[in-house]
């Protein structure tokens, strides 16, 4: 981001002053979205057959702690949500819950046709359509189940929207 | 006696520190998939022959098609207008590729498909024209 102090016209000493701690604090964003980015700690959390794959991705083969994604077991420690596999209507409360219970700043990844739009259950009385109706959601990632380098692939997508938003100040949509 | 159990373990340890590593090495090299994998579609247009086979068999009804009078007055058969995969829905299960009777669609072994909407996920003809790379090679039944 290039700002030019010299170039803006018409601005009071209060308002500059305002504007070269911004500046700071932008630099000081970009740090903290670097840090965040780099130790995206998951809740373990499964919910369907998603959740072998997700499994399976911090296993052996994948590793995903080569990325310093580690899981955690309680919400309170953990600041990404992989909803892997169908939210039922009857779990839906608990999702949320666990979403409100983790600390800010939190991130959701929908893994899975059936977290993403209902799946294969997308006609069914008991499911979720979309487990963005519940709770706000990052990263989709399509595939039934998408295999560990898919969600890896989305891990890595997530990272790089967080350097970005704490980069630029902007959402990504 | 005592330690050989130790030096059981040890003898195991130092053998697998010398083995390859099975970790792959995965955002820096693609990883090998088999023939089989099922990824998102490719789709040929001057293939399709409007049977809407795919459409009617697909589990999920993610799939939806329609075809044109071809520009030739002479030539009966139709030609494809639009052809749409909700690929949010898809579950990925292979049907429309096997029940295709000229193999207008295939599946290709691309499954770097996360998205930050919901709405990157929907597939039109033209998205599923262009993505050519790793496709099938033939359908094995």
């Amino acid at each position: 981001m290039d700002l030019k102090l010299e170039d803006i016209k018409d601005i009071s000493p209060q308002e500059l002053e305002e504007v070269k701690r911004n500046v700071i604090l932008t630099t000081f964003e970009t740090l903290k979205g670097w840090a965040r980015s780099n130790s995206l700690w998951p809740l373990t959390f499964g919910l369907a057959c998603c959740a072998i794959e997700m499994m399976s991705a911090s296993n052996t083969h994948f590793d995903l702690e080569r990325f310093g994604t580690f899981y955690r077991n309680s919400p309170r420690q953990s600041d990404l949500m992989i909803v892997s596999g169908t939210v039922t209507k009857k779990m839906a409360p608990i999702v949320r819950r666990l979403y409100d219970q983790m600390a800010e700043p939190k991130w959701v990844i929908a893994m899975g046709s059936c977290a993403v739009a209902g799946g294969p259950y997308v006609n069914s009385y008991s499911v979720v359509k979309g487990v963005d109706q519940i709770i706000p959601v990052d990263v989709y990632i399509p595939g039934c189940p998408p295999n560990p380098a898919a969600l890896i692939y989305g891990i890595n997508k997530l990272k790089e929207k967080i350097r970005y938003e704490a980069k630029t100040g902007k959402k990504v949509r | 006696m005592f330690g050989v159990g130790l030096l059981k373990g040890l003898k195991f340890t130092l053998k697998n520190l010398t083995t390859e590593k099975p970790t792959t090495n995965y955002p820096d090299e693609p990883i090998k998939l088999p023939d089989r994998f099922r990824g998102v579609h490719k789709f040929y247009p001057e293939k399709c022959i409007v049977c809407n086979q795919c459409a009617n068999i697909c589990p999920t009804q993610c799939i939806s098609l329609t075809g044109k009078k071809h520009p030739d007055p002479n030539v009966k058969k139709k030609i494809i207008d639009t052809y749409d995969i909700n690929f949010e829905l898809c579950i990925l299960c292979d049907l429309c590729t096997e029940v295709c009777p000229t193999e207008a669609i295939v599946m290709t072994n691309n499954f770097e498909l996360a998205a930050y909407s919901r709405d990157e996920l929907f597939k039109d003809l033209q998205w599923l024209n262009e993505n050519d790379e790793n496709v099938r090679k033939e359908n094995k039944p």
